[in-house]
């Protein structure tokens, strides 16, 4: 069933198109690696100012509430660009484990961002942030150099993109 | 000043830092990895100050607060991003040199992008200071954000152009 859609968005008349030209591919991986930048930069910044590191004059629900708009506005689009240079080659991608561990760091990564958003506000009333928070934080941060790390694996170890 | 900077990438391509990278088979990756976090960093908080200049999105903070908030990390950023970034072109460092693209993103755009950035953080306490934000620091912050997209842009269009003789 995976495999028939696979093959469907492989063929599919738009699909082929922004991926057959040298201006459309390149503007959509232009626009991938900015979204991915404003994203992850965003993401690190608060999670740097979660574990202390970072902006501590700031609270750290202030910077969430300035950066996090943004990050996921990154998100969305670093998803949809993504997914529209996936599927050129879908069926590749499909049994491609390193891929997987890519989206699985991309998941791990949006869990971990939903939770600080959900509880920033709660962790600056501590007098002192929570060991719980830090450690959200800290495997937030991980997951996104994770998810960039599979990112590049995927062309680098096994030849797709 | 063009045979200078060959010279310096053939000696450069042919030290162990470049051949070894390329030799190790799994150092590569995280090469692109530093450069890449790095440029997150970087390029990621060039972008939220900018838009924050211009007037896009939520106006909760000040503009020098978050420029202050955000100083140490965007730099760090920027020095882990461009030594990665050394580290690739280490690895092919002629082909670089040669490539219109990367001439482009090195020699011009990015030095652009660093002078335009160092005077937007020096202006920024200025700039907040009125009740509404400057022109001119719309204007910079519109332009800067411009400057680090062509940097993204002549860089993902390096593999598109032949190395000049």
């Amino acid at each position: 069933m995976l495999l028939r859609i696979c093959e469907w968005l492989q063929h599919n008349g738009f699909i082929v198109f922004v991926n057959s030209s040298v201006v459309t591919a390149s503007t959509l991986e232009i626009i991938h690696f900015v979204s991915f930048f404003v994203l992850v930069g965003s993401l690190v910044a608060v999670d740097l100012r979660i574990l202390g590191l970072a902006a501590r004059k700031m609270k750290s629900g202030s910077l969430v509430q300035y950066a996090f708009p943004w990050m996921w506005t990154g998100f969305i689009v670093a998803v949809i660009s993504g997914f529209l240079m996936f599927a050129i080659d879908a069926t590749e991608y499909l049994h491609n484990t390193v891929f997987h561990e890519k989206l699985y760091s991309l998941l791990f990564t949006l869990i971990f961002a939903i939770i600080i958003q959900k509880n920033v506000g709660k962790w600056d009333q501590s007098p002192q942030t929570p060991v719980f928070a830090k450690l959200i934080a800290l495997l937030c941060l991980v997951s996104a150099v994770a998810m960039i790390l599979m990112g590049v694996d995927v062309p680098a170890l096994t030849g797709v993109g | 000043m063009f045979h200078l900077a060959i010279e310096f990438a053939r000696w450069l391509q042919s030290t162990k830092l470049g051949v070894g990278i390329l030799e190790s088979g799994w150092v590569y990756p995280y090469v692109q990895l530093m450069h890449f976090t790095g440029l997150s960093l970087w390029i990621g908080t060039n972008l939220l100050l900018d838009l924050r200049l211009i007037g896009v999105g939520r106006k909760l903070n000040t503009i020098p607060e978050l420029f202050d908030a955000l100083f140490v990390w965007n730099w760090i950023g920027f020095f882990i991003g461009i030594g990665g970034g050394f580290l690739l072109y280490s690895t092919a460092a002629i082909t670089f040199t040669r490539n219109p693209a990367f001439q482009i993103k090195l020699g011009i755009l990015i030095p652009l992008g660093v002078i335009l950035h160092i005077y937007v953080q020096s202006k920024a306490r200025q700039w907040g200071q009125a009740e509404e934000t400057p022109g001119i620091a719309k204007l910079m912050g519109f332009v800067e954000l411009l400057v680090w997209l062509a940097v993204v842009t002549s860089a993902i269009l390096i593999p598109y152009f032949a190395a000049e003789p």
